[in-house]
């Protein structure tokens, strides 16, 4: 009996993330649209529903009904295997994500994870690092140059991101003496990270911006001089899988900046549910992502690079380095 | 980046990236700043100025006879050659249009015909939603050209308009003056 309860309830949450995470793009699509539209001193969508709330349905049933194209050239097993990369990473770190603690429903207790790993950290750069597989893919399947060039520079974008962001996280590791994301986060009940950490937290924000691959670092997209970058081929449902990975990334990198860097769920001041001081702190980061993108033009090529490799990458290094001899 | 240095004045305000925080007070505060949209054409519409060059009409005089002499001065100067005036004599031997007719579909509203006219017999109006399905249902003659609206008294506000598609498509406003549109842009 304990087992099933125990095994319907791990059911019960996975399916719950899922539902959740597969959801979210509506709102996120919406509120992004409704911000760009009011600092471009525009309404956004008016038309379907109050104030356009119903416009992502409207855009996601027009996505379902497509046609689903596949140019004739493309590498038809890669060009139908990239969507899929890209959008089940995201959804499987979400498994080692906590979002609080426990709560107890009907007497029973219910933690707030679907895991606790000992290596959360680790597990959610190794399994993130994965999607960056679907955009090379779906660029190099679909035989069009743009979409190769994009693909190509996210190649390239990846190694100098990725690395300075693996760092930066390491001085949180060191402060919390844990790999465990839930560790991490009770470490900071008194003192957030980013008291300790703010050459960490500009690091890993940086980096995040560019592994969700959003403005200023949105070259494999870059509308303006790629056309849709790596997926100017893609249509229909295979799109949408695209945009719902990219929304999904853009919400870890949220969460993850919220866990390692502002307390996760430890609240200031005001006494409010850990779960609910969870999500307005997630909500202010997506709200910052959907900011940054209508404030910055998108960074040249090459500045990514200078940027990964000259400032980010040493600074992280220095952040290791002065965490380690402010330990000692 | 010397551009940035002088504006903050040190260096400072270059380490901790004074040109971005600005950037982002500034797109801040237009989010909450008035949106310019206007919501056409089944919540608002524009009244155009008095200057505005709509669709032509053709003016009448105090007897409410023709006002133009079929003179033919305005076919002669437009440069669409969209124009055209057959002229008759009536009884008391006056000068008038048989035909008059504008090809609208041509015409590029440039109102060389108003100012060529001697008689002060056509103008170009207020009205500007006249778009059809076919060109030839844009050449309008002469009874409808006297029927069109004339110059706008008011102008340069946004009124509210209700769209109607139950014949024709309409955009039906009731009041005479709304806001003016300009109070929403924000000059900063
Ligand atoms: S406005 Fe210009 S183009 Fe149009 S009918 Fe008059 S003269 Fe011709
Ligand atoms: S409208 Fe004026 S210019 Fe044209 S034919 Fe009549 S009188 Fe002459």
């Amino acid at each position: 009996m304990e087992l099933v309860v125990a095994l319907g309830l791990i059911v019960f949450k996975v399916a719950l993330l899922i539902a959740i995470l597969l959801l979210l793009p509506l709102p996120l699509t919406w509120l992004e649209r409704k911000i760009a539209g009011h600092i471009q001193q525009r309404m956004g969508p008016m038309r379907v529903g109050w104030h356009g709330l119903l416009q992502p349905v409207a855009d996601g049933v027009k996505l379902l009904t497509k046609e689903d194209h596949i140019p004739a050239e493309a590498d038809r097993f890669l060009f139908k295997l990239a969507p899929i990369l890209a959008l089940a990473p995201p959804f499987v770190v979400f498994a080692a994500v906590p979002f609080g603690e426990s709560v107890s429903v009907l007497g029973t207790k219910i933690t707030l994870y679907i895991s606790n790993m000992n290596v959360a950290l680790l597990f959610v750069f190794a399994v993130i690092g994965i999607e960056v597989y679907g955009v090379i893919f779906g660029g190099w399947a679909a035989n069009s140059k743009y979409a190769v060039l994009g693909s190509l520079r996210t190649c390239a974008q990846m190694i100098s991101y990725e690395i300075p962001m693996g760092f930066a996280v390491i001085g949180v590791v060191m402060l919390a003496q844990s790999m465990s994301l839930l560790d991490i986060v009770r470490a900071q009940a008194n003192v957030w990270n980013i008291v300790y950490q703010p050459v960490g937290f500009f690091v890993f924000f940086v980096a995040g911006l560019a592994e969700s691959q959003r403005i200023p670092f949105d070259l494999a997209e870059a509308e303006g001089d790629l056309g849709a970058g790596f997926h100017t081929e893609y249509s229909g449902i295979r799109f949408a899988f695209f945009m719902v990975s990219e929304y999904a990334v853009m919400l870890l990198t949220s969460v993850l900046a919220v866990i390692l860097f502002f307390g996760g769920w430890n609240g200031v001041l005001v006494p409010l549910p850990p779960l609910l001081w969870f999500l307005l702190k997630v909500a202010f980061f997506v709200y910052v992502f959907i900011w940054f993108r209508f404030t910055f033009p998108r960074y040249r090529y090459d500045q990514l690079m200078a940027i990964g490799w000259k400032v980010l990458l040493p600074l992280s290094m220095a952040n290791i380095i002065i965490t380690g001899v402010a330990f000692l | 980046m010397s551009r940035v240095l002088d504006r903050t004045g040190t260096w400072i305000g270059w380490a901790f990236f004074a040109d971005l925080t600005n950037a982002l007070a500034l797109t801040f505060g237009y989010m909450f700043s008035r949106s310019v949209t206007m919501q056409y054409p089944d919540k608002e519409k524009w009244l155009p100025y008095s200057r505005y060059r709509g669709h032509h009409f053709l003016k009448r005089d105090d007897e409410g006879e023709i006002k133009c002499v079929a003179c033919e001065l305005c076919a002669r100067i437009c440069p669409c050659d969209c124009i055209e005036v057959i002229p008759y004599e009536d009884e008391k031997g006056n000068r008038h249009p048989a035909k008059f007719e504008i090809d609208m579909a041509r015409c590029l509203f440039c109102g060389l015909c108003e100012d060529a006219c001697p008689a002060d017999a056509v103008a170009l109006g207020q009205q500007y939603e006249f778009s059809s399905f076919s060109s030839r249902d844009l050449v309008i003659g002469r009874d409808d050209l006297l029927g069109k609206p004339g110059k706008a008294t008011t102008g340069g506000g946004v009124v509210a308009a209700r769209l109607n598609t139950e014949q024709d498509v309409l955009v039906e406003t009731s009041e005479p003056q709304g806001y003016n549109w300009w109070r929403n842009i924000r000059r900063t």
